[in-house]
């Protein structure tokens, strides 16, 4: 899932996420600081409850009324609210939430945990012995925002209309939808192959059946996202249209919005609290302003005044965080996004592993997140391998070199001697039109240097991704140094390695390939559901001890405050953002 | 078309001089020989002595600048900012301004977030501004010159295209222009190892190409009166190439034209050259005083020094250079009285 | 006369269509691709070559220039529609194209963003005036006392600051240190949805730093005017004949020494129209200044081809009508 935030494109930039559970754990933020310490949740990696019905427990103390503002810094927001075109953090953590339900979703377990709960089917769905075909109930009391009841045909469409990539460039169905559903990839979704039938999608009363291409285990989890729900059939949902006002099913429907700026939601009446697990309804209305000025933001927030009380910010800037962590105490959250940074030395060009490992003590990593707006221990944290905490099948206290790699410049220059490799040559790029990453890339130049490498970086005036993907771009041929900021789709193991590690990944900007590892990846794809997170923990364990093709800089964590008559505090893990379905607001 | 003279301007890149070139009093300094006479009363003007001692001061630094810093022993070397940084204690530094008393290792503090040395920055941030303005002022000088000096001389056709490409280029936004511009020229040459270099000449180029309009107006009317004068006319009859009659006929009579508008520029491409900064744009990689105002803002409430810093460089400068010009301008001219 | 207007009006709009040609090439030959942004924005690093051209194509970048040249200028007249890959949208009359960003009509925009920037814009031209033209007419009647001198220096003095630090320093100060009550919180709130306090508090501040900072052009050039008018002969008669000083400086005085004052101000006026980028980014006011400052950084290329098509077209009309108002204010200037 991509995040959109210019911010992110700092070290090597988060642009793919969708999240689940994470943490790591209070030890990296013990501190000198005045505030309290901040401790994550430990989690545990893939929980699911596949009995739990509407409707959602009641809160204590909660009371209904209030409007919430959320203020979101520099991120313009979604680009249309088709829930087929969504895969940004931002935009499905708010329309999962409030708006569009799909086929499951994530609550909020105790201790922050995300469980997988049903939402419009019954149950988690029912897969056949090998999983290459599902079936979901549909449940028979949810509806849309005119009263109507969702339909099995109208899940199916919704579901089907993920298919056409074309259409919907942005959306995640581009990649799992035609990845795994039968025939996926040579059918052109219901827009781009008008008329052409597609019978890998069913239903039946009010079963939908899908058909796989090859075994999918993990369809559950891509039923929680919102490109897996229905849509009106016919004309209704016709893009682009329907993108600027999609038929809400949630329990608030769209009352306005303006892209890049606000989006206003109101209660659904319409929207049956029984049939729905997880969500709540006690706000009166959300307003959600995008690409705010964090430093307006912070100065909201730490006001205290009453527009500051109802409201909800989704960052803090770094020179704030001490002030906010000493003032506001539990109304500063603390979420882990299942996310990794890494730096990617190119395989094919850096082809001695003590090279890689040498990089690896030349970062500096504290002084990168300092001179990046972070915080350090807070919202980077050090990172061992390339599953971030908390995954399930994650090697916790794995070691790729023994203990935790930090800045050491004489055991690179060791590592460099050993390799005979002494003034290696690393060429790199770096955002120049953001100021905090040509202050990043200094310390990086500085740190590699202190080491005997020999450092140049060329700055870039476009997103590095548009450099290091391109194949035939005449400065990335030059390059030995890349970097990829990854995210999980959901807590598997399936979304983070292949990605990056597999010889045709999508994002293997280090160029890694190996066959025996990529035979390995399909082994673990066929095993049996209950063995593929362990083997993917050892994969990911025996990846970095072996080869150590990808140096893990960071696992970052996102900073929440929330407005001091908000109610439940608290983040949701499984997209990293504000737990939305569990606010009030406290009267 | 005349020219705005609202703030946004920045500074005054397009404003007319307060003196029209055409009237009495300017032909009346042509009249007799100006230079000495204005240097005289430049002399005794305390305001204007001061001035040019505080330019002279920022010149000689920004001359020097790597000299100075060595002297100071200061640099403007990276370093690593958990070193000397309040990690977990909001990223002030350890030692030193704002929560600590000086630190004579840094005189002027070290910056959040990086911990480079402030003094260091300074210092290279005036050479950064000092050159780019000066610079700039001589290719628009140039410009400016010698379309004023065409336009006006050869009249007809070639003064009427002149001039309305001079109000073209005054129609257009020069901020939105610089904004729009200097990322694309960056990005042409980021990959050639002196990109920094290029990148300041990329700007001075911006500022030169939307700064030559007023010089060139003021020539041109110069010019236009100059022409009809007899010396002229009679090196024309006398069949002197026109190339010979620009320079050494009407160039000496132009001196003190030129003087005003260049007098006009110096701050006015001090105070852009900031301003760019500030906005983002201008010298990414480098020093530049309005760069670190643009970083400092932020930090006000905590670390004001850090802001004003490089604000009273820029103040001090551009300030300096409008009271001298204001007062070369009182100078050549013998009927004004402050 | 109307020959002279004529004539002006044609070489304007010939100005206007120079600058659009210049803003369109500009992109069209800069280093990456004028759909870049648009496909960045929409499909993040999912932004492949293959989907990069297939939005050129539909945004018709695969056409000659002029080609496409052409089809903006007839938006503007005719509207058209626009195709962003797959999606198409109508834009109507006038149309300059649809932002990137929100793919609404950028001329909607443009509309919507008004009323901030025409506010600042009035509020600010209106305290040059009203601080400006009776400082300079007290300074000039004082002219050599010591409250003149002072005044003239002190204005000197401020005048040669940066204008955007002046602000600057005023929101610092005002807003963030402070926090003055009402006018602290800082932007453009609508007078009629928000109320007129709030609007009124919002900007005040702006207003201030622009109305301060300028008014003390204002006070050079009225008191030079002042200054001349009061040494003319008709004013030493109008006094000869026993009139009350007040009359004199006034009604004959101020008169005749306003008229390179409105001059300057229809000036003035226009360019603060054309967008006020330093004063909209420092106070946060969402007009077009800060607008085309944003579009910039987001890439979205028809908004910064917009403002600045606006910024010219509010420069040429502003010029034009001070020149025309100057012939009727000033008889003694012809227009030819």
């Amino acid at each position: 899932m991509k995040r959109n935030k210019p911010l992110a494109l700092v070290a090597g930039a988060a642009l793919i996420t969708l999240a689940a559970c994470g943490g790591g754990n209070g030890d990296d933020t013990e501190g000198t600081g005045t505030g309290t310490d901040k401790k994550f949740g430990a989690q545990e990696g893939g929980t699911k409850d596949e009995t739990l019905q509407g409707p959602a427990e009641e809160l204590e103390g909660a009371t209904e009324g209030g409007t919430v503002t959320v203020y979101v810094a520099g991120d313009p927001g979604p680009n249309s609210l088709d829930p087929t075109d969504g895969w940004s953090v931002l935009g499905n953590s708010i329309q999962q939430a409030l708006t569009h339900r799909s086929l499951t979703q994530y609550k909020r377990g105790e201790d922050g945990q995300p469980v997988l709960v049903p939402d419009l089917a019954v149950d988690l769905g029912q897969p056949n012995e090998d999983y290459t075909e599902w079936t979901f109930t549909i449940r028979d009391d949810a509806t849309w925002e005119d009263g109507k009841p969702v339909t099995a045909e109208e899940v199916a469409w919704g579901i089907q209309r993920s298919l056409d990539a074309e259409t919907f460039p942005a959306g995640p169905g581009a990649e799992y939808s035609k990845g795994y559903f039968a025939g996926g990839a040579d059918y052109a979704g219901p827009y781009t192959d008008k008329g052409k039938a597609y019978d890998a999608i069913s239903f039946d009363g009010q079963d939908v059946t899908i058909k796989m291409e090859k075994p999918f285990p993990d369809m559950d989890y891509w039923g929680a996202f919102m490109a897996m729900g229905p849509a009106p059939l016919g004309k209704a949902s016709q893009p682009p249209n329907y993108g600027t006002d999609p038929l809400s099913n949630g329990p608030y429907k769209i009352e306005k919005w303006t892209p890049s700026e606000e989006l206003i939601l109101t209660k659904n009446d319409q929207w049956i609290a029984e049939s729905d697990p997880a969500r709540h309804q006690y706000v009166d209305e959300w307003i959600f302003k995008f690409d705010q000025d964090q430093a307006k933001v912070d100065q909201i927030m730490l006001s205290g005044n009453s527009d500051s009380q109802t409201a909800i910010a989704t960052s803090i800037g770094s020179d704030k965080y001490e002030q906010a962590n000493s003032e506001l105490g539990e109304r500063l959250v603390q979420q882990t996004s299942q996310c990794v940074s890494t730096l990617t030395p190119d395989y094919s060009k850096i082809t001695d592993i003590n090279v890689r490992k040498a990089l690896a003590y030349a970062y500096p990593y504290q002084d990168v997140w300092l001179a990046g707006g972070e915080v350090p221990g807070v919202t980077r944290v050090p990172a061992n391998s390339i599953m971030p905490p908390g995954m399930a099948g994650k090697v916790e206290d794995f070691q790729p070199d023994g203990e935790q790699i930090t800045y050491n410049p004489e055991k690179a220059k060791e590592l460099l001697a050993e390799a005979g490799e002494e003034g290696y040559q690393i060429t790199m790029i770096f955002y120049e039109v953001d100021p905090l990453a040509v202050a990043v890339q200094k310390q990086i130049t500085k740190g590699f240097e202190s080491a005997g490498f020999k450092v140049k970086a060329i700055p870039v005036q476009v997103s590095p991704y548009d450099i290091w993907l391109n194949p035939d771009d005449k400065v990335n041929k030059t390059l030995n140094l890349r970097g990829v900021n990854w995210c999980s789709d959901w807590p598997a193991g399936s979304t983070m390695l292949p990605p990056l590690l597999s010889s045709d990944g999508v994002y293997n900007t280090a160029g890694f390939n190996e066959e025996a590892i990529d035979q390995e990846m399909e082994d673990i794809a066929a095993m049996p559901l209950e063995d593929q997170a362990d083997a993917w923990g050892a994969l990911d364990a025996k990846i970095m001890e072996e080869y150590f093709p990808i140096i893990p800089t960071a696992f970052r964590n996102d900073l929440f405050v929330f407005g001091e008559k908000i109610g439940n505090p608290s983040g949701d893990a499984a997209l990293g953002a504000p737990n939305y379905k569990d606010f009030y607001v406290m009267q | 078309m005349s020219q705005p003279t609202a703030p946004e301007a920045l500074g005054s890149l397009t404003d007319e001089t307060p003196i029209d070139p055409n009237s009495k009093k300017a032909k009346a300094i042509t009249g007799r020989s100006p230079m000495q006479i204005a240097l005289g009363r430049l002399l005794r003007d305390k305001i204007a002595v001061i001035c040019a001692i505080v330019i002279l001061f920022f010149i000689i630094v920004a001359v020097f600048a790597p000299l100075i810093n060595k002297m100071l022993g200061v640099n403007t070397d990276t370093v690593f900012p958990s070193q000397y940084l309040d990690m977990l204690g909001g990223g002030m530094p350890l030692e030193g301004p704002p929560n600590n008393g000086f630190d004579p290792d840094h005189p002027f503090g070290i910056a959040p977030q990086t911990a480079d040395d402030n003094l260091a920055y300074w210092v290279e941030g005036c050479r950064t501004s000092l050159t780019i303005a000066a610079l700039a002022t001589l290719f628009a000088s140039v410009l400016g010159i010698v379309i004023g000096l065409l336009a006006g001389f050869l009249g007809g056709m070639v003064d009427k295209v002149l001039s309305f490409f001079i109000d073209l280029f005054l129609t257009v936004p020069f901020l939105l222009a610089a904004l729009t511009l200097a990322p694309i020229l960056n990005e042409r040459f980021n990959t050639a190892d002196s990109y920094v270099t290029i990148q300041k000449f990329s700007l001075i180029g911006v500022l030169a190409v939307f700064g030559w309009m007023g010089m060139a107006r003021l020539i041109r009317g110069e010019v236009l009166s100059l022409r009809e004068r007899e010396f002229v006319q009679a090196a024309r009859v006398l069949g002197m190439p026109t190339s010979r009659v620009l320079i050494k006929e009407l160039m000496p009579n132009l001196a003190a034209p030129i003087i005003i508008s260049v007098s006009l520029m110096l701050p006015a491409f001090v105070a852009a050259e900031a301003g760019l900064a500030f906005l983002g744009i201008g010298v990414t990689s480098g020093a530049s005083w309005g760069q670190t105002i643009a970083k400092a803002v932020k930090y006000f409430e905590q670390y004001s020094l850090y802001l004003w810093e490089p604000l009273i460089g820029v103040v001090l400068l551009v300030l300096s250079l409008n009271l001298l010009g204001d007062a070369i301008r009182d100078a050549l001219d013998p009927k004004t009285r402050r | 006369m109307f020959a002279y207007i004529v004539k002006r009006l044609i070489s304007g709009f010939l100005v206007v269509t120079l600058v659009s040609m210049a803003v369109f090439a500009l992109f069209w030959y800069g280093p990456s691709s004028p759909a870049k942004p648009i496909c960045d924005r929409e499909q993040g690093v999912r932004c492949i070559p293959e989907r990069l051209v297939a939005y050129e194509k539909s945004l018709g970048y695969d056409n000659p220039i002029y080609t496409e040249y052409g089809k903006f200028v007839k938006g503007i007249f005719v509207g058209r529609e626009i195709a962003f890959r797959t999606d198409v949208y109508q834009c109507d009359a006038p149309c300059l194209g649809l932002s990137y960003n929100t793919k609404q009509p950028v001329t909607h925009e443009l509309v919507s963003r008004l009323p901030a920037t025409i506010s600042v814009a009035v509020g600010g031209a209106f305290l040059y005036l009203l601080l400006g033209v009776p400082i300079g007419v007290a300074a000039a009647r004082r002219r050599g006392s010591v409250a003149d001198k002072a005044l003239v220096s002190s204005f000197l003095f401020l005048s040669s600051i940066p204008y955007y630090l002046f602000a600057l320093l005023t929101w610092l100060y005002l807003t963030v240190l402070w926090e003055a009550p009402v006018v602290s919180d800082v932007g453009y709130f609508s007078p009629f949805s928000d109320g007129p306090l709030k609007w009124f508090g919002g900007l005040f501040l702006a207003w201030v730093a622009l109305g301060i900072f300028g008014c003390t052009q204002y006070t050079r050039y009225t008191r030079g005017a002042m200054v001349e008018a009061l040494s003319e002969d008709y004013i030493r008669t109008a006094k000869a004949k026993g009139l009350p000083a007040r009359t004199v400086v006034y009604r004959h005085g101020l008169r005749a020494a306003l008229v390179p004052v409105v001059t300057i101000f229809g000036i003035d006026f226009g360019s603060l129209l054309a967008g006020t980028i330093f004063t909209e980014r420092i106070f946060e006011i969402q007009g077009i200044g800060y607008w085309s400052l944003q579009a910039v950084g987001n890439k979205d290329l028809p908004v910064v081809a917009a403002t600045t098509l606006f910024s010219a077209v509010m420069l040429i009309f502003s010029n034009l009508i001070v020149d025309v108002v100057y012939s009727f204010l000033d008889p003694r200037v012809r227009l030819s």
